[in-house]
């Protein structure tokens, strides 16, 4: 049986199923880690993804094109979440309720405007045409490397785009004057407006390229992952983009390696549902379970590292 | 706030807020459909009023159904309310719900008590089950300072996992076409309240009961005014001598136990076999029905109503014209996004609050020279 | 002298708080190119709000602000680093992850081939200017890995290379080693010598003295006089800051105190700066005395009640209530020793804003037999007693469930001081019972003290109020530097005299402060 299993696992195509099943969670986590640099817990990743993913499926439709279906969904997730900024930084609704509102609309507003624009219920069905579905592209060099050719080769446009957003989400932190000034006030609000920074401004910017990224996540759902809209098909990848995000440190390489994490586990879920005796389910616990572990292992080291003066440390 | 005036604001405020979330749903339903004042009538008055041939008739029934319905949504959100009375943002109670519907339901296929008995333990057992399962997060943030959000979202993931597998592997009935137990026991069916096929449960009192004992828990005892206060100032609390740890800890299990009880009483209520595959989403209702309620347990009850008559007028909608019963999760956002809005007519509250308090400075000052002297004295 | 000669020119500067404090009063403050100018004053003197004003944090009631002889309005920070005014604040206004160079051109990054910062610039920007201005930091270096004194460096830096010509320092030296200091009086010396102009805010008169030109002395929010440094004494420098206003009286019998109820011994403490804050301290208070610890803020009394009520822990040394260790217990063990303890910072520790009067008035003594009933509270002892606090201590609210948030600040007080007054207390801590609160709600605090001490309680009183802590206290204890500088038991203290030892001039025998344990 464990033979049989790591025949199935040591093969160039369960790599690939690794890399396609990561690609959306890791677009979710980078926006989580962007959203956090500023200091905004964005537990509306799993609604913005559905959402996107809905509205970059009927932009793709009615424009037969791909290409304006991702611009559509990056443009609806930067909306929404500046939505979500306008009620958590101008109306002061808590930044996890506002968050929670919009899963709302992502678990049943989507069916509702599916069924109020297209008549249909629950999913894309027949509407699914090949110009609608983001191309696969072949690497020229590394399609002929055998093996790695099939691992890393063959994928959609937009899975190589959350690789490569990874250094993007890097430069644009680490290596940019707005990167800078969205680390300055996630750490210390106070020290940036100081020197002039707006704060409102700085966290606006962030939760809007926060939902762009996770539209980017939507799209890639439900416009090649799932070859059409479904109403179950985010299942939770938001929550876990946020778990990686907490997970990586809040780092993007970091928010990566959990990405790949989860679905690395998702992977060997699909593997091992088709052997005897391996229950798929408990494969599925494993990416959850390596979460809350690697929560612990952090915040213990977080706490030693604050025990001199832990007593006083109450929350203000 | 508890002045009059100010009660006053915050239920014109709340009003506010849930006629802007309808206002918000009613342009979708015209948007959308073809017949949409049919729609609105069918979302609004349709719970209670059914139209036949011009005359109107009262529908029982659909109330049940609605009171049916409230049953776990009541748990859910008493659960929310205590948890985040003491600011603790866990999300947990949506896996609770599922893990207690699943042990009081395998307890319900397996256990043999012949009496009434065995719904109890069923129920109980889940109870006490799920507030075990909440020491994890609970004592995770409590020792460690670990996110209570982010262990609670994995939590639910895992609890359904688990749940999975051993309904899977061990508990499934193969002689059905889906994956479901066998059926309960009789002994361990919650008997029904009213005739017909409302699902309008015995459950339904242990709700109103529950709802009770919470509010007495949260107001009238010790360990609720500890919660409360951690809530507001957690230093205060702290500082007053309170043991912040072990009440962050006792909230947290509260919870889990409610909603693995409102999970128990809903199985065993109104299925016959234990199905659940997938999270029920009770657990993010119960958000809802907290925020309406203010976090006071003793709104939960009508909150609920309220969610769950929206909830029927959806699906009534939904049968009779061509608007999507889904639209529930619009009004739901927008009610949340409003009713949680701090600075929602905050002008408007800040006006009142200078108001009322020049006007009881003055009469305060007034009074104390009216009684012939300084209070120093 | 005209505004054209001066680098900075404040005239008829008031400021009147919403709550009709008046932080300052037709201040004048003038400042002229190129020299030290040091602003003096005890706590609540006016100093920040003067300098606040100046930086753009707050807009004056009245008055004239001119830079260099030209009218200005500033409406924020920006429009003051415009005019070029630059300020230190005393808590770091610093990104602790970021490097030195990354805080030093936040929010003004070079860029280089359009949207990417030039680090290369930004190294090269820092390491120039701390050339030129001769203050050596790690460019490169994360700031959370830096000493203080870097990091004060480095604000320094911050404003220096936005164009700041004039320099506001809040308390530069209170975080600082004494090498530390040393070496910032040279860097400042140097800035000097470049032309920069530097206002300097310190407590401490030997630095005053040392490193400044002149002096201005502020008092109970009014200017009281500008000084050429070396024309004045500092005994006439700490006479002008502590003179007294108000001669407060208040009646109290004399005492013989009993046995000792609060014993500390030899507590030291480093604090979050890395600053030894408490050296050695060894003291005790006997029942039925008011003992109070003057000094000026910073000087470790801050340290020293966070120690005795837990929520920091000594280095080492002890303090002992009735014998028992109270370092390190929890707030309910140290309650249920008999020690009351009302807060410096009422709204973050005294109350809880949104709950009720009654609420918070029990919050000490809500878990005891007489207010529960197996698991219920018994609702009538609650509201007998909250009702009984409120009568007892005046409280002006409408019931007792009315919000505590939306009381006066005095009354809010007086709901804490219900609660720490009325629950038998041995040993009640006070820190600054009586800050920004009405004249009614101060006078009946300070006779409840001295009731209660008089009916057996021991008092410890901290007040950077000194006409406070001079009229209650039957003994007193000055700290200076961490150290317990003085201890007077006889009653025969004046300000001057209090002034001498709060600023570090005069420093007792060990023998002398050794009294003050009672051994």
């Amino acid at each position: 049986m464990l033979e049989q299993f790591f025949q199935a696992v040591f093969k160039a195509d369960f790599i690939f199923a690794v890399i396609r099943i990561t690609a959306p969670i890791l677009f979710a986590a980078l926006a989580a880690v962007i959203a956090e640099k500023a200091g905004v817990v964005n537990i509306g990743l799993e609604g913005i993804m559905m959402i996107t993913a809905l509205f970059g499926f009927l932009f793709a439709y009615w424009t037969q094109s791909w290409i304006i279906g991702v611009l559509g969904a990056v443009l609806t997730g930067g909306l929404l979440g500046l939505v979500m900024g306008f009620f958590s930084l101008k109306l002061k609704t808590d930044i996890i309720l506002a968050g929670i509102a919009i899963n709302m609309l992502g678990a049943g507003g989507t069916i509702f405007l599916l069924n109020m624009f297209t008549g249909l219920r629950g999913n894309t069905g027949n509407l699914v045409t090949p110009n609608i579905l983001i191309p696969t592209v072949k690497i020229p060099l590394i399609d002929r490397i055998p093996v790695v050719g099939e691992m890393l080769s063959g994928h959609a446009v937009l899975t190589y785009c959350a690789f490569i957003f990874v250094f993007l989400v890097w430069l644009l932190l680490y290596k940019t004057p707005i990167g800078l000034n969205i680390r300055a006030v996630g750490e210390n609000p106070d020290a940036a407006s100081s020197v002039g920074v707006s704060v409102l401004g700085i966290k606006y910017v962030a939760i809007a390229l926060s939902g762009a990224l996770a539209g980017l996540g939507g799209a890639f759902m439900s416009m090649y992952y799932s070859q059409g809209w479904n109403s179950g098909m985010v299942a939770g990848r938001g929550f876990i983009a946020l778990a990686a995000q907490a997970m990586g440190r809040g780092e993007p390489v970091g928010a990566m390696l959990s990405s790949l994490l989860f679905g690395l586990a998702q992977a060997l879920r699909t593997k091992a549902s088709g052997l005897q005796g391996v229950s798929s389910f408990l494969v599925s616990l494993i990416p959850y379970v390596a979460t809350v572990l690697g929560l612990v292992i952090y915040s213990i080291s977080l706490k030693r590292k604050a025990r001199k003066h832990a007593i006083k440390a109450v929350k203000p | 706030m508890r002045d009059r005036r100010m009660v006053f604001f915050g239920i014109a405020r709340g009003a506010m807020a849930i006629i802007l979330a309808l206002a918000v749903g009613a342009v979708f339903i015209f948007l959308s459909s073809k017949t949409p004042f049919t729609a609105l009538r069918y979302l609004l008055i349709g719970p209670l009023l059914s139209f036949h041939d011009g005359s109107v008739i009262f529908n029982a029934q659909y109330l049940f159904q609605i009171f049916a319905a409230m049953i776990p949504t009541i748990f859910t959100g008493l659960a929310v309310c205590v948890m985040f009375s003491a600011n603790q943002f866990n999300l947990a109670g949506e896996g609770c719900v599922l893990a207690g519907g699943f042990i009081g339901g395998i307890l319900g296929v397996y256990l043999q008590i012949n009496s009434g008995w065995h719904a109890v333990v069923c129920v109980l057992a889940a109870t006490v089950a799920c507030g075990l399962i909440m020491l994890i997060p609970a004592l995770l943030k409590v020792k460690l300072g670990a996110s209570e959000m982010v262990t609670s979202l994995m939590l639910n993931f895992i609890i359904l996992y688990v749940v999975l597998h051993y309904l899977n592997f061990n508990f499934a009935d193969r002689t059905k076409g889906a994956t479901m137990t066998k059926a309960f026991r009789s002994t361990a069916v919650i008997p029904s309240l009213v005739p017909g096929n409302s699902k309008m449960s015995v459950g339904f009192i242990v709700a109103l009961l529950a709802t009770a004992l919470i509010a007495f828990f949260m107001y009238r005892t010790r360990w609720g005014y500890a919660i409360r206060m951690i809530g507001i100032n957690e230093s205060f609390a702290l500082y007053s001598g309170m043991n912040v740890g072990w009440t962050i800890v006792l909230a947290q299990v509260i919870g889990g136990m409610l909603s693995g009880m409102g999970g128990s009483l809903e199985v065993l209520g109104r299925y016959q076999t234990y199905l659940w595959r997938e999270l029920p989403g009770y657990g993010w209702v119960g958000i809802t029905v907290a925020i309406l309620a203010k976090n006071n347990p003793v709104y939960v009850p009508l909150a609920a109503f309220f969610i769950a008559y929206l909830n029927k007028g959806c699906l009534l909608m939904s049968t009779h014209c061509d608007v999507p019963s889904e639209m529930i999760d619009i009004i739901q956002a927008a009610i949340f996004l409003f009713f949680a809005a701090e600075q929602f007519l905050s002008g408007f509250r800040q006006k009142l609050v200078v108001k009322t308090a020049t006007e009881d400075l003055m009469r305060l000052e007034a009074d104390r020279g009216s009684r012939g002297g300084g209070s120093h004295a | 002298m005209e505004h054209n000669d001066l680098a900075l020119d404040m005239r008829g500067i008031t400021k009147i708080y919403p709550n009709v404090i008046a932080a300052n009063r037709e201040v004048d403050f003038s400042v002229k190119p190129g020299e030290i100018h040091a602003l003096i004053g005890e706590n609540g003197a006016g100093k920040s709000t003067l300098m606040k004003i100046l930086f753009g944090m707050e807009r004056p009631t009245e008055g004239e602000i001119f830079v260099d002889g030209q009218a200005v309005s500033f409406s924020s920070p920006t429009d003051a680093i415009a005019k070029g005014i630059g300020m230190v604040h005393q808590h770091f206004m610093l990104v602790p992850s970021l490097t030195v160079a990354e805080n030093i051109v936040l929010g003004m990054a070079p860029r280089k081939s359009g949207f990417l910062i030039d680090y290369r610039e930004a190294l090269e920007l820092t390491r120039a200017s701390a050339e030129k201005f001769n203050l050596h930091v790690e460019p490169s270096a994360r700031v959370a890995d830096i000493a203080t004194g870097m990091k004060q460096k480095v604000e320094i830096l911050k404003a220096l290379v936005r164009g700041a010509r004039v320099l506001i320092l809040d308390e530069p030296t209170a975080v600082l080693t004494s090498q530390e200091t040393a070496g910032l009086f040279q860097e400042l010396k140097n800035l000097k010598e470049q032309g920069f102009t530097i206002i300097f805010i310190s407590h401490k008169l030997n630095e005053v003295k040392e490193l400044t030109d002149r002096i201005t002395i502020m008092r109970a929010g009014k200017s009281v006089g500008v000084y050429d440094t070396g024309a004045v004494s500092e005994e006439e420098i700490s006479r002008r800051m502590v003179g007294r206003d108000v001669i407060l009286s208040v009646e109290k019998e004399a005492v013989a105190p009993g046995e000792v109820v609060l014993q500390v011994q030899g507590l030291r403490y480093v604090n979050e700066w890395g600053k030894q804050a408490l050296d050695g301290v060894t003291f005790s208070v006997r029942s039925g005395e008011i003992v109070g610890v003057a000094g000026v803020e910073g000087n470790g009394q801050r340290e020293l009640v966070d120690i005795l009520f837990g929520l920091r822990l000594p280095e080492s040394g002890t303090a002992r209530v009735g014998g028992v260790k109270l370092t390190g217990l929890p707030q309910a063990r140290i309650r249920s020793l008999g020690v009351s303890y009302v807060p410096e910072d009422r709204m973050t520790l005294g109350i809880a804003a949104a709950a009720s009067v009654e609420e918070n008035v029990i919050s000490d003594r809500f878990q005891g037999k007489r207010f529960n009933h197996g698991p219920l509270f018994r609702m009538k002892e609650l509201h007998k007693e909250s009702d009984r606090l409120i009568l007892d201590y005046s409280i002006l609210c409408k019931t007792r469930s009315q919000e505590v948030g939306m009381l006066s600040g005095g009354n809010i007080q007086k709901v804490v001081v219900a609660r720490e007054f009325s629950s038998d207390p041995v040993l009640i801590i006070a820190d600054q019972p009586t800050r920004g609160i009405d004249v009614g709600a101060t006078e009946l605090i300070r006779k409840r003290l001295i009731d209660l001490s008089r009916a057996g309680a021991a008092v410890l009183l901290v007040s950077a109020d000194l006409n406070e802590v001079m009229e209650l206290s039957d003994s007193l204890i000055v700290f200076y530097e961490g150290k317990i500088a003085g201890y007077f038991d006889n009653g025969e203290w004046d300000d001057v005299m209090m002034g001498e030892y709060m600023l570090g001039l005069k420093h007792q025998s060990d023998e002398e402060i050794g009294r003050a344990s009672h051994a």
